[in-house]
């Protein structure tokens, strides 16, 4: 156990951490809603440029108020924020142009074709060459497979097409960040493969990537760092090290009936604590002690080794130990 | 950071306030300096005002005028007639008129509707009256002996000789109230006011002797061309409110363009015409008779001034049914042309009473109410009483009053 | 979740070490590394013309949907309805009657243009006009487009000045729509005559057109009043309908207040009580003051509810 990782939203935990320059920032951001009730306490976001940041938690844990404030949707009840280090909303129109957003899934005109909503979307910003405009929306079509339905009416996409039309409108631009909330859902697992694709594709050019997903098998497998949160606060952020030196990896070992008392005898020489037991089977936090010591030192020791076994916890046991809640509670 | 986002998101709010606050200024603002009260006017006596008064007929002008009644008589249903530019409209609420004049005997007087017009056209020897609503016209021209007197008077005096039925406009009703009553009341002037953005004198005629409906009338003179510019009369029954008010809005000395004071009937109106002669006793007054101008054939009057009564017989031929009675009544108020004097008027079959056709019937049925001598109409500034007998009694004075007489 | 289940421990990692290689070159990665196009002209660059695109693009919106293209054939059947109607009973006892300028029409084409407009003025254009302001920001907020403009990012108070605008187009093309159809319809069945003016005077075909041009641009700037309160009771709201019914309400209340006798003091205030003004137009010496108040009354509604607007669209937050 680190405490210091649970401890993130501490500014100067935060800070500590990532030096390098950040494609986000927020330092205490909070938002209070008329109701009273907080759906974001506090939050101290770093996001480092070119990371891919799989940002974590619960349906209703305050993932999508945040987006919406760092994108200047939403008015902070407190706090500030940065997006590639231009303070928002007050910077909007300058930096909003480099970012390129999908949230909440998403939205678009249903009497247009595909086509057409990107058009309207490119022709309302302000920086976008009207010139390269069919070009640049072909291509965005193109790289979300979307081309052959492009000219279909936008109501008649399936889930899956949208969201593929709501990636494509973010990409209409090169982008030095995309906040892609939740781009997975309504994907079938081949759609889901190539979002991951995507946003590996991306990350390789350079280009920052802050991925919201309840879903942590589909970030898990993109991301560079990681934010976790849980009812509107930060419980876990930094990168996948911060991770893996939360791995609170046991070992288990199965031994015959006589060999149990030798067994942790052993397991406690190497100093791995007093290991639990059920019946033949003993199972001890591994600490620092690599696996294969303890083997070799069992086999030593006489214990007859029925099963040896290191379990090491994946990210949704993390973030099942950090939140105390499954992943699809909702407040 | 977030607190002072808030602020500014807040300070947002003052901008639509500061616009209402600037827009109401804006609009309220003027009106209201307006109102304020004009000083600096040279003195002058009632007696100089009046007879500047008497010779104002010489200016020509243009203007707006509102007009309204509050007579306290029941409400008419609610038909064409309330919706359609009609004289009708004069005898209650608020009516707007556009008034042109050359001063001399050419004038037009505009009652006007929402989407509609009732034009009242004098030029010298003939007048026009057209209503838009029923694309009408009535054409109104001298008979051979009257025509004869028109020439040989035409232009040697200042009075407006009307053809056609007046219309209340301020000049009409200030007239009408100096000119002849003076010697039966008070006339004071009683300060200064700003009528249409002019200073004008405010003259005070105040009845002697009681009996009557009306407590006192006020005048706004221009204090540079001597025009009536506002005309209040108020009722003994109301103290708040004048029971008639005519006033200028906006108004404009100047030579309305030839255009205006003529007319000819548009293609596809429905035409009528109508033959009148000038009334013996009084050269070019109008054809309404006034209270000093000649009584119809067979009338009455009792009582003296403000509270005079006039009683009349039903002529036969027109005695269609009773309460249907011709008959026109002199307009001691001065107000003959206006509500009051268009009450008066009520079942004048002569067709010379604008937009009493066919419906008078109905509408003297709406206003008046069954007493015992007959039939009673009774506003706070005129009653009159239709006998069951066939007389018709009509003043400025209390209901009670004509009930006594008959 | 099963994809996390079958992963192995310790091969949670398919490119560890990208995000730390990534971030010591510098914040902009270098163009040649991109996948896409390098795009001409950089991203903070504005390409001139901007505000053109944006109007011309929610214009083809506006104008190009088909939700509004049906209700201005439906201002534009008005007309022809009218027309139809009045040509097939012109012989008939009621011939030359019905309120406003319809009684009118048969003697003078040109006067359907008018008494279309009178016929639509009450209800119709109002309902018209509130359907169109009263979606402009709560249809894009309802549908979701609103979060994505505002993204892109389009600045709050240029995006409501265009929906304006566009609204205010659309209700021009409303009252030009019921305007050409009643042109074309009266020329067609009744025949184009010198005009006769309200006063009962008649003027040439060609200055009554012209005053018949004015009535139509003084109609089309009486609705921007409401344009401007629909616009305001858009920027409150999710739902697109409560809106627009919100807007369709005002108007009917202001006209309900309008016929109040009681309330004369507040009338010249009223959003309708000026519309009727029009017929100003048709008389002999058009009181210029009467229209400039009229026009005023509106000016001030707009300054109002566009202020109104703008301090809630500028300052709300955008959740939908």
């Amino acid at each position: 156990m680190t405490p210091a990782a649970t401890a993130v939203g501490d500014e100067a935990e935060a800070g500590s951490e990532d030096t390098g320059p950040l494609a986000v920032r927020s330092d205490g951001l909070t938002k209070r809603f008329r109701s009273g009730q907080v759906a974001v306490d506090g939050l101290g976001l770093r996001v480092p440029r070119g990371a891919v940041y799989g940002f974590i938690g619960p349906n209703g844990s305050g993932k999508t108020t945040t987006i919406r404030m760092l994108l200047g949707l939403v008015q902070p009840t407190g706090g500030r924020s940065w997006l590639l280090d231009e303070s928002m909303p007050r910077a909007s129109s300058r930096v909003l142009t480099r970012v390129g957003a999908l949230v909440e899934g998403p939205a678009f005109h249903p009497y247009l074709s595909g086509r057409a909503n990107l058009a309207r979307l490119d022709a309302v910003d302000a920086t976008a060459d009207p010139r390269t405009r069919t070009r640049r929306s072909g291509e965005a079509l193109e790289r979300v497979g979307l081309s052959a339905a492009a000219d279909k009416k936008y109501r008649q996409y399936s889930l899956g097409m949208k969201q593929r039309l709501g990636l494509a409108a973010a990409l209409l631009r090169p982008r030095d960040l995309l906040v892609l909330d939740e781009p997975t859902n309504g994907l079938d697992p081949q759609g889901t493969r190539e979002v991951r694709n995507l946003v590996r594709e991306l990350a390789a050019g350079g280009t920052t990537v802050l991925v919201s997903s309840h879903l942590l098998a589909e970030i898990e497998q993109v991301c560079s760092h990681v934010g976790i949160m849980s009812r509107g606060r930060l419980v876990l952020q930094g990168d996948r090290s911060v991770l893996a030196a939360r791995g609170d990896a046991r070992v288990a070992v199965v031994t015959t009936p006589s060999c149990v008392a030798t067994a942790a005898e052993v397991l406690r020489g190497l100093g791995l604590g007093s290991p639990d037991v059920e019946g033949v089977r003993l199972v001890a936090p591994l600490g620092e002690v690599p696996p294969e010591r303890v083997s070799a030192a069992l086999v030593r020791g006489g214990v007859d080794l029925v099963g040896f076994e290191v379990r090491r916890s994946n990210l949704e046991q993390v973030f099942v130990e950090l939140t105390g809640e499954g992943f699809d509670v909702a407040r | 950071m977030g607190d002072s986002a808030r602020m500014s998101s807040k300070a947002r709010w003052a901008v639509p306030a500061g616009a209402a606050v600037a827009v109401v200024g804006l609009f309220a603002g003027p009106p209201l300096l307006a109102s304020a009260g004009s000083s600096g006017l040279p003195a002058i006596t009632p007696q100089e005002l009046v007879a500047a008064v008497a010779s104002h007929q010489s200016q020509a002008l243009s203007g707006t005028v509102a007009y309204t009644a509050r007579l306290g008589l029941p409400s008419l249903p609610l038909g064409s007639a309330s919706d359609s530019a009609d004289p009708t409209n004069l005898l209650s609420g608020t009516t707007t008129m556009r008034v042109w004049t050359d001063g001399q005997e050419r004038s037009r007087v505009s009652l006007i509707g929402q989407t509609s017009e009732y034009s009242v056209v004098a030029d010298g020897p003939q007048a026009w009256t057209y209503s838009s609503a029923k694309n009408a016209v009535v054409h109104f021209t001298l008979d051979a002996a009257a025509a004869k007197r028109f020439q040989a008077e035409h232009g040697k005096t200042t009075s407006t000789p009307s053809v056609a039925p007046s219309m209340p406009t301020p000049g009409q009703l200030a007239d009408q109230s100096l000119a002849q009553v003076q010697k039966f009341s008070t006339v004071t002037v009683e300060g200064q006011s700003k009528v249409a953005g002019r200073d004008a004198y405010e003259l005070v005629v105040t009845p002697q002797g009681g009996g009557t409906l009306v407590s006192r009338v006020v005048v706004a003179v221009d204090s540079q061309t001597k025009t009536p510019l506002s005309v209040q009369v108020w009722s003994t029954t109301n103290t708040k409110d004048p029971a008639l008010e005519v006033g200028f809005t906006s108004v404009r000395f100047a030579m309305p363009s030839s255009a205006v004071l003529t007319f000819s009937p548009p293609k596809g109106a429905s035409v009528q015409q109508k033959v009148v002669g000038l009334p013996a006793g009084h050269p070019m007054a109008p054809s309404a008779p006034s209270a000093t101008g000649g009584l119809p054939h067979g009338a009455t009057v009792h009582g003296t001034g403000w509270a005079t009564v006039v009683e009349r017989s039903v002529v036969p031929e027109h005695g269609r049914l009773q309460g249907h009675a011709p008959t026109t009544v002199p307009a001691p108020s001065g107000a003959a042309s206006s509500g009051p004097g268009m009450l008066g008027q009520l079942g004048g079959s002569d067709g010379s009473t604008p937009g009493m056709g066919g419906d008078q019937a109905a509408l003297l049925n709406e206003l008046t109410t069954k007493v015992p001598q007959g039939r009673l109409l009774s506003s706070a500034l005129i009653s009159v009483l239709i006998t069951n007998d066939g007389h018709v009694l009509a003043g400025a004075v209390p209901a009670a009053t004509l009930q006594a007489l008959a | 979740m099963s994809l996390a289940d079958e992963t192995p421990s310790g091969t949670l990692t398919p490119q560890p070490t990208a995000g730390s290689e990534r971030q010591s070159p510098g914040s902009r990665p270098d163009a040649s590394l991109r996948p896409l196009e390098p795009s001409a002209g950089g991203p903070d660059e504005r390409v001139p013309g901007a505000f053109g695109r944006l109007l011309r693009s929610e214009l083809r919106l506006v104008l190009g949907r088909r939700r509004n293209v049906i209700l201005l054939s439906g201002l534009a059947a008005v007309p022809l309805l009218l027309a139809l109607v009045l040509f097939l009973t012109r012989s008939s006892q009621s011939a030359g009657e019905g309120p406003g300028f319809v009684g009118r029409v048969t003697e003078n084409g040109l006067f359907l243009v008018v008494a279309a407009i009178f016929v639509c003025l009450p209800f119709l254009l109002p309902l018209t006009i509130a359907i169109a302001s009263g979606d402009a920001i709560a249809g894009e907020a309802s549908a979701g487009t609103l979060r994505y403009l505002l993204v892109v990012p389009v600045p709050r108070t240029r995006l409501l000045v265009v929906k304006a605008l566009a609204a205010l187009a659309f209700a021009g093309s409303a009252v030009l729509a019921i305007a050409i159809v009643g042109l074309v319809a009266g020329a067609g069945f009744f025949g184009l005559h010198d005009v006769v003016l309200l006063s009962g005077d008649t003027v040439s075909l060609g200055a009554g057109a012209l005053r018949i041009a004015g009535v139509v641009v003084y109609v089309a700037l009486s609705m921007t009043g409401l344009v401007a309160v629909g616009l305001f009771f858009s920027t409150l709201t999710e739902v697109p309908v409560a809106a627009m019914a919100a807007t369709v309400i005002t108007a009917i209340v202001s006209g309900v207040l309008d016929a109040l006798p009681a309330l004369h003091a507040i009338h010249p205030w009223l959003l309708t009580h000026h519309w009727l003004d029009f017929a100003e137009l048709l008389r002999i010496q058009p009181d210029w003051r009467t229209l400039a108040s009229g026009l005023g009354v509106q000016a001030a509604w707009i300054v109002i509810f566009s202020t109104l607007a703008w301090a809630r669209f500028t300052s709300a937050d955008v959740s939908s």
